[in-house]
């Protein structure tokens, strides 16, 4: 299980998930805003 | 007490440490934790205003930099990257991957926090104006705080790395600063979606 404040790669590791997520939401932001 | 120290350690830790945790890790865990119940009360007021009381987001009459701000999260995102580029290098006893990842992070960190207040001179709106602009402010000010402590963390690493204090045998003094880092990066890309995008 990923902790992210166990070491500095699985932090980084969370972040690039958070990213991912992020990204996901400004997708579906902008898709909606866009119809 | 090193952590490999503690993974071969029998029988109960030493008085007011953990046998799981090394303390160093396990200070900036608690920090962590700290600073996420402050970021989640600034969320709490943003939610607030724009739930509850239902404003306008932004303000009537103002518009957020979206795209210098989108720019400048992929400066901050970048910064995570030489991070980690950087604690790899010396786990690897790559001193110049060490030294050029650790100043490059610095460098981009500083251009990210010299962005940010070039915005809030430019912006055309100020904390007390409006609710959102408190809240504006409050949320990407906090966020710059963080920015400046992680750039004063990442400059006594820096130099450090130059003088020559870390190994692969030694580099928790990269670790610790390189996870408050990328929590930093966490917090603004959360700060970013919803401040400028939602």
């Amino acid at each position: 299980m990923i902790n992210p404040l166990r070491s500095e790669r699985e932090a980084f590791r969370v972040l690039v998930y958070v990213l991912a997520v992020a990204a996901f939401v400004i997708a579906v932001v902008v898709l909606i805003r866009a119809l | 007490m090193e952590a490999h120290a503690l993974e071969h350690h029998h029988g109960p830790p030493e008085a007011h440490r953990s046998s799981r945790v090394d303390a160093r890790t396990l200070g900036m865990l608690l920090f962590i934790i700290s600073e996420v119940m402050i970021f989640g009360a600034f969320f709490t007021a943003y939610f607030f205003i724009r739930v509850v009381g239902g404003a306008e987001w932004p303000a009537e009459g103002t518009e957020l930099p979206k795209l210098i701000a989108g720019v400048n999260t992929a400066i901050l995102i970048s910064s995570s990257l030489t991070m980690h580029w950087a604690l790899e290098s010396v786990k690897s006893d790559n001193r110049w991957g060490l030294r050029a990842g650790m100043l490059t992070t610095f460098l981009l960190g500083a251009t990210f926090l010299f962005v940010q207040i070039n915005e809030y001179v430019h912006i055309g709106f100020s904390p007390q104006d409006h609710a959102q602009g408190t809240i504006f402010y409050g949320l990407t000010g906090l966020h710059g705080a963080h920015v400046f402590v992680g750039l004063t963390l990442l400059a006594m690493v820096t130099v450090r790395a130059f003088r020559g204090h870390f190994s692969s045998q030694m580099h928790m003094g990269v670790e610790v600063p390189g996870i408050y880092w990328h929590f930093v990066d966490i917090m603004w890309v959360i700060v970013f979606t919803t401040v400028y995008i939602l």
